[in-house]
């Protein structure tokens, strides 16, 4: 007996993610590159998250068992934070004490649909959000493009 | 309420049940890798429920009744009981925007066959294109999730006298058709 099912992708799935936090920021775009060109890119974190995020000095990974990792972000003004990572194949979703970040990505025929999910966890996030939300605005598009960018760039 | 204390068919692959309740106040908590351990947890079984009550609309019922469940997520008090409150989201859910989509085809045909019967295995989705939302989400709850007649009236708001004659006229209308 066959009964269907509604299933849901990974970037479905990110976007529920963003839709239960407060203050998240979430894009999502046709990337026009193979998932597996897509996904080498943003599964990089040590050396493509300073390419993609414009706020991220460097990324170290210290720890890594299995899908789970453990990464030490520096920003330019000199702010560092520890991450918990989950990573794999189309999903990656980390957080520190005050910051949470993801991405997901799918097959979409011989394109990529990828989303990038940005936010903040301070304590009264849900209060601060609607003035928060003009400012982040173009965080997620701006990811996206740098993630086409590196993707069609030189060497590419 | 209808409780649900045990994992229900497939969910175990997803999570361990014995760190469920710890994901789960993690989860309300704001903490978002419990939260995305949870949402894997239970996407599969939301979809599996959505797909045979919203059909065409299923993914867009499947989100929105996940995402109910993680903005709601803080109201759960008892976490052994969160596939249960789930599942009651997600019925509700289903039907509200398979309704609003106006899909559903009338209502002339009301009725079901019982739980294992044959002629229900030669197409499922043929079967349910046939029936309203409502009619839909009490067969899903009672053929797929094995509710019985009081179980599902208690989460539809229905009395329990109310689903059991409803199944049977639907039954007994269900069968013509098949016979045709």
């Amino acid at each position: 007996m066959t009964w269907p099912v509604a299933e849901l992708d990974n970037v479905a799935r990110l976007r529920i993610l963003a839709a239960a936090q407060p203050s998240a920021l979430f894009a999502e775009e046709v990337v026009d590159a193979p998932f597996d060109a897509v996904w080498a890119v943003a599964a990089d974190l040590e050396r493509e998250l300073p390419v993609l995020l414009p706020d991220v000095r460097s990324m170290r990974i210290t720890a890594a068992d299995g899908e789970r990792l453990e990464g030490h972000a520096r920003g330019y003004g000199g702010v560092r934070a520890r991450f918990d990572i989950v990573l794999r194949p189309g999903w990656c979703v980390m957080q520190s004490r005050f910051l949470l970040g993801g991405m997901a990505a799918v097959p979409d025929g011989g394109r990529t649909r990828f989303a990038f999910l940005g936010g903040f966890r301070f304590p009264g996030m849900r209060l601060l959000a609607p003035a928060v939300e003009p400012l982040v605005r173009g965080y997620g598009p701006l990811v996206i493009r740098r993630l086409r960018d590196r993707l069609t760039g030189p060497g590419r | 309420m209808v409780r649900m204390s045990t994992l229900p068919a497939g969910a175990a692959e997803h999570v361990d049940p014995a760190r469920l309740p710890t994901l789960v106040r993690a989860a309300q908590r704001g903490d978002a890798l419990a939260m995305q351990e949870l949402l894997a947890a239970l996407t599969p079984y939301v979809g599996r429920l959505a797909g045979p009550i919203a059909l065409d609309d299923g993914q867009d019922a499947a989100q929105e009744a996940l995402i109910v469940i993680f903005t709601s997520l803080r109201q759960l008090k008892e976490p052994a009981a969160l596939f249960g409150w789930a599942r009651a989201i997600t019925v509700r859910e289903a039907v509200r925007v398979a309704r609003k989509a106006s899909r559903a085809r009338p209502a002339e045909l009301d009725d079901v066959p019982d739980r294992g019967d044959p002629q229900l295995s030669a197409d499922v989705r043929d079967v349910l294109e046939r029936l309203t939302p409502e009619h839909r989400a009490v067969l899903t709850l009672r053929d797929l999730e094995g509710l019985d007649e009081q179980a599902i009236g208690e989460l539809l708001a229905l009395p329990a006298g109310t689903v059991k004659s409803r199944l049977f006229r639907a039954r007994r209308s269900f069968r013509k058709e098949w016979d045709r």
